[in-house]
C-alpha cells in the first residue's frame, strides 16, 4: 500500500478504533451478546411501559398478547418471527413501520425504551447497561428465546 | 345415426347435463386465476398438472416483486392473492394498498396505481395492502376494482391503471358517504381489507371495523353489504345485517339493542353462485367480541351465513352458527361452493370453515343442513349483565377438524414434569368445552377462561380449498389457546360497555403499578406457556382433507416443521418429537395432484438459512410431496396459472424483518 494512501487512512482508522473502544465500554468487541445479557435498565423499561401503553397497547393489547391483525410481541408466536434475529432488525421494523397510525413518529430513544419494555415482558433480565439506540450497537445483540448456555 | 348410437348420444348428453358444474365451482379455468378464490365459489382449485409430486422439489424462482416502494414505507404483512388474466398479474401491495399490474412471465412492472388518502387513510381501521382485488370484463373492456384503506371503491382500466372517470365520482365510490351521508368521512371507523367480488355486472362489498375486544361504546357503525353497478358505480341494493323493525330477525334484538349496536359486518370474502343468482355472506359478530350485555338476544344476522339474491340484495335464507356470540368466532372466511353427492343425491352445497373448527355444510339452494345440526345445551357463566344463549348449534357431520375448548387432556405432555407444571399453570383458570364463556377475571381465580378454536382461530381469513372433481375439501387449522377474561375498562365503564377483554394480571400491568414481569416467558397475562413451550400438545397446525360426499375426515397432517424453539428446548433434549406443525393462518391451493401451502412463521429449513418452506402434499393421502425454500413465510395464499406452456406458483411472503414480496416459482 502506498504510504500516502496509508497516511490518508490514519484518521479514519483511528476514528474506527475509537468507536470500538467506546462500544467496548459496554461489551467485549468480539463477544456474542444476546438479550439474556442484561442489556437494558429497569428505568428504560419503565419509560417504555408508559410509551407502550400510550402508543402500542391499543392494537397489540395490554399484555403484548396481540389482537387479531396486530401480532403478539411476546410468547411463542413472537419468537416464531424473531428468534435468531438481531435486535437491530426488530428495532428497524419498529422504527419504520410503527405505530401504524403514525409511523416514524417515535424517536430512536423512545423506540429503544419500548424495546426494553418488550424485553422485560419476555422475562429477559435487566442490568446496568443502557440499551443503545444506535444501529451499530443493536446489530450485535441477538434475540434468543432461550439462554444460549442452556442449549 | 343408428338407434343405438342415438341412445348412447342421448345418454351421454343427459349425463353431461346432470354432471355439468356451474361456473362458480369448477376451479380456475383456462390456466388463469381471475378472482381471489380462483372462481366465484372460492374453491382455490386449478386443474393444472405440470407441477407434480415428482418435480415439486425442482421448482425455482421465476421472478420476485418487492413491494417496499409502493408506499411511503415498507410493509411487512402482504396478504394478497394476486389475479392472473391474459398474461397479466394484478395485486395490491404496499402500505397505501397500491395496485400493480405485472408481466406474469417475468414480474416486470407494467403499471402502478396509488392513492394518497391523507388523514382518512391514516385513520383507517384496516390499513396496509389488504387481501387483493377483483377483475371484470365484458369481453371488450377490462377493469380492476379494489377498496382503498379509506373505504372507497375504485375502478381502474386494467390495461393502463388509469381510473375509469365514469365510475362513481371520478373513478371511485365513497363507501362511507354512500352508507351514511352524515358520517365523518375521515374518522368513521369503517373500512375493508377483503377484496370486492364481481358477479355478472354487480360489485359486492362488505365492511370491516376496528377489532372488537375493547370497544369504547356499545354503539358503532353498522356493517351493511352493498351491490354496485360495475359500469357506473351506482348502488343497486343494500343488505342490512342488523334487521330493522318489521324485517326478519328484528325480534332477536332485545331491549331495542338493534338500534345502537353496530359491527356485524362482512369482512371476510363473499362467494357467489351465478347460476342460482345468489351470494353467500359470512357475517361477523355484533359490537363487542366478548361481552354481550348491551345486546341481549341472539342478534341476527350476527355470525350467520346469509344467502341473498345478488341482483337485488333480497335475503333468501340464513343460518346462525353462533347465537349471541361472545367468543369472537365471527365467520372469518369465504363459504366454499361444492356440488356433492350424499347418499346418492346430488346437492348443491355450501361448506363453511370456521374459527371454531366446525365445517358447516348446507344445501345452498334452501339453507337446509346437509347433515343434521343440533341445538345442544352449552356451559353458562355469571358475568353481571350478560344473558347467555342456553344452546348452540352443533354439526353432527363432519367431526370438528381441530381441537375445541380446553381440557387437561389437551395439555403438554412431552415429559411428566412439563405436564405437572401445565396442570399447575391452568389451575387458576376456567377450562371447558367449546362455548365455555369468558369470565370476569379475579385474582383468586378464575383468572380467565382458556380455550382453543375461538378468537384463537382454528381457521381464519385464508379459509379452505375444494377439489370439484373428487369432492374433497382441504383446510388448514391451528391449535392455539386464547385467554378469555373480562376486566372493567381502564378508563371506567361507559355507554353500555362494562367490560373489556383482559385479566387482572394485565389490568394491574396497565395501571402502571408494579409492572413486573411474571417470571415466565410470555407473561401470565397472555395465554400461559410452560417453560416457554405451548401449553398444549401438538399438533399446533394441521391440514385436513374432508370428504364432502361422506362427511368424514380423510386425512390430517401436521403442517410446518417443528419450531426451533421446541426442537432446541433445553428440557426436551434427547426426546424424539415428531413434526409438530406450526400455528398461524395458512391458505391452501389445490391442483390436479397437490395440496400446496407455505409454512407459517420462520422456522428451520433444510439449508439452515433463515426462512420458511412452501410445502406440497399428495392430495389423495397427505404424504409429503416436496418443499421449496422461501426467505420469509407465506402471508398471502398461493395461486397458480399457466403461461406460454409453463405452470407458475405465486405466493405473497413477508413477516418479521422481511418486507412484502411476491415470489413466482416454475420448473426449470
Amino acid at each position: 500500500m502506498p504510504f500516502e494512501t496509508m497516511r490518508s487512512r490514519v484518521p479514519a482508522i483511528a476514528f474506527a478504533l475509537l468507536g470500538v473502544a467506546a462500544f467496548a465500554h459496554n461489551f467485549d468487541a468480539f463477544q456474542q451478546v444476546t438479550v439474556w445479557d442484561g442489556i437494558y435498565t429497569r428505568e428504560q423499561s419503565d419509560r417504555g411501559e408508559k410509551l407502550y401503553t400510550e402508543r402500542c397497547a391499543r392494537c397489540h393489547g395490554d399484555a403484548l398478547q396481540g389482537i387479531e391483525a396486530a401480532p403478539a410481541l411476546t410468547g411463542p408466536a413472537f419468537y416464531a418471527n424473531w428468534d435468531g434475529e438481531t435486535l437491530n432488525a426488530l428495532f428497524e421494523r419498529m422504527r419504520t413501520s410503527m405505530p401504524q397510525d403514525r409511523p416514524g413518529s417515535l424517536t430512536r430513544a423512545e423506540n429503544t425504551d419500548i424495546l426494553a419494555y418488550m424485553l422485560r415482558s419476555g422475562s429477559y433480565p435487566d442490568g446496568k447497561l443502557t440499551l443503545d439506540s444506535q444501529g451499530g450497537a443493536l446489530t450485535r445483540i441477538k434475540v434468543l428465546m432461550y439462554r444460549p448456555e442452556q442449549k | 345415426m343408428t338407434r343405438t348410437r342415438r341412445l348412447v348420444w342421448l345418454a351421454a348428453t343427459l349425463l353431461a347435463a346432470l354432471t355439468a358444474v356451474p361456473r362458480g365451482q369448477q376451479g380456475a379455468l383456462r390456466g388463469e386465476w381471475p378472482t381471489y378464490g380462483g372462481d366465484l365459489g372460492h374453491t382455490r382449485y386449478a386443474p393444472l398438472d405440470q407441477i407434480t409430486p415428482a418435480n415439486f422439489n425442482n421448482l425455482e424462482v421465476a421472478w420476485r416483486f418487492k413491494t417496499d416502494n409502493l408506499g411511503p414505507r415498507p410493509e411487512f404483512n402482504l396478504q394478497s392473492t394476486p389475479l392472473m388474466v391474459r398474461g397479466r398479474l394484478y395485486s395490491t401491495g404496499g402500505t397505501r394498498r397500491s395496485v400493480v399490474s405485472l408481466d406474469a412471465a417475468t414480474g416486470e412492472l407494467l403499471w402502478v396505481h396509488s392513492e394518497d388518502e391523507g388523514a382518512r387513510g391514516a385513520a383507517a381501521p384496516r390499513q396496509l395492502s389488504g387481501r387483493g382485488l377483483a377483475y371484470w370484463s365484458d369481453g371488450k373492456e377490462e377493469r380492476i376494482l379494489y377498496v382503498t384503506p379509506g373505504y372507497r371503491l375504485v375502478a381502474l382500466d386494467a390495461h393502463t391503471g388509469n381510473v375509469i372517470p365514469a365510475f362513481g365520482r371520478n373513478g371511485a365510490v365513497d363507501l362511507k358517504a354512500d352508507l351514511d351521508p352524515s358520517m365523518d368521512l375521515t374518522t368513521a371507523p369503517i373500512g375493508l381489507h377483503a377484496t370486492p367480488i364481481v358477479a355478472s355486472n354487480v360489485v359486492i362489498v362488505g365492511a370491516a371495523f376496528e377489532t372488537g375486544a375493547n370497544p369504547k361504546s356499545r354503539r358503532n357503525v353498522k356493517g351493511a353489504v352493498r351491490g354496485f353497478d360495475v359500469r357506473t358505480g351506482r348502488r343497486l341494493w343494500i343488505f342490512k345485517t342488523i334487521p330493522e323493525p318489521g324485517e326478519v330477525g328484528h325480534e332477536t334484538w332485545e331491549n331495542d339493542s338493534w338500534a345502537y349496536t353496530g359491527n356485524t359486518g362482512v369482512w371476510a370474502q363473499i362467494s357467489v353462485d351465478e347460476e342460482l343468482g345468489m351470494a353467500y355472506l359470512p357475517v361477523e359478530l355484533p359490537t363487542h367480541d366478548y361481552y354481550g350485555g348491551a345486546r341481549p338476544g341472539n342478534g341476527l344476522f350476527g355470525e350467520s351465513l346469509v344467502a341473498i339474491d345478488y341482483r337485488t340484495g333480497e335475503r333468501k335464507w340464513h343460518f346462525q352458527l353462533v347465537h349471541h356470540g361472545i367468543w369472537d368466532m365471527d365467520i372469518p372466511c369465504a363459504p366454499i361452493l361444492a356440488d356433492i353427492r350424499v347418499n346418492g343425491r346430488t346437492i348443491k352445497a355450501v361448506a363453511q370453515p370456521t374459527k371454531q373448527a366446525f365445517l358447516y355444510v348446507f344445501d345452498r339452494v334452501t339453507g337446509q343442513p346437509v347433515w343434521p345440526i343440533e341445538e345442544r345445551p352449552v356451559p353458562q357463566g355469571d358475568t353481571p349483565g350478560e344473558k347467555y344463549s342456553a344452546t348452540q348449534p352443533f354439526p353432527t357431520r363432519p367431526a370438528a377438524y381441530a381441537r375445541q375448548g380446553l381440557s387437561v387432556d389437551d395439555l403438554i405432555d412431552f415429559t411428566p414434569e412439563l405436564r405437572a407444571e401445565a396442570l399447575k399453570t391452568v389451575a387458576p383458570y376456567r377450562l371447558g368445552p367449546i362455548f365455555t364463556p369468558p369470565v370476569v377475571s379475579r385474582a383468586d381465580g378464575p383468572i380467565a377462561t382458556l380455550a382453543m378454536a375461538n378468537q384463537a382461530a382454528a381457521t381464519n381469513w385464508p379459509g379452505g380449498s375444494y377439489d370439484p372433481e373428487t369432492h374433497i375439501l382441504y383446510v388448514h387449522s391451528q391449535s392455539a389457546v386464547a385467554t378469555l377474561g373480562l376486566v372493567p375498562p381502564a378508563e371506567g365503564a361507559a355507554d353500555g360497555v362494562r367490560y373489556h377483554q383482559g385479566t387482572v394480571l394485565a389490568g394491574a400491568r396497565r395501571s402502571g403499578g408494579s409492572g413486573s414481569a411474571t417470571g415466565q416467558a410470555g407473561g401470565a397475562a397472555t395465554s400461559p406457556t410452560v417453560q416457554g413451550l405451548p401449553l398444549i400438545k401438538p399438533p399446533y397446525g394441521s391440514i385436513s382433507a374432508i370428504n364432502l360426499d361422506a362427511g368424514n375426515i380423510l386425512w390430517q397432517v401436521p403442517h410446518g416443521e417443528t419450531p426451533d424453539a421446541i426442537r432446541n428446548h433445553p428440557l426436551l433434549k434427547g426426546l424424539n418429537i415428531p413434526r409438530t406443525g406450526r400455528p398461524g393462518n395458512v391458505g391452501t391451493l389445490v391442483t390436479k395432484t397437490l395440496v400446496i401451502a407455505g409454512e407459517p412463521g420462520f422456522g428451520p429449513t433444510p439449508s439452515g438459512e433463515r426462512g420458511s418452506m412452501l410445502r406440497a402434499y399428495d392430495k389423495r393421502t397427505g404424504a409429503d410431496a416436496g418443499a421449496v425454500y422461501m426467505p420469509a413465510p407465506q402471508t398471502g395464499s398461493p395461486m397458480t396459472y399457466m403461461l406460454n406452456g409453463r405452470q407458475y406458483l405465486v405466493v405473497a411472503i413477508s413477516g418479521g424483518s422481511y418486507s412484502g414480496e411476491l415470489v413466482a416459482f416454475r420448473l426449470p
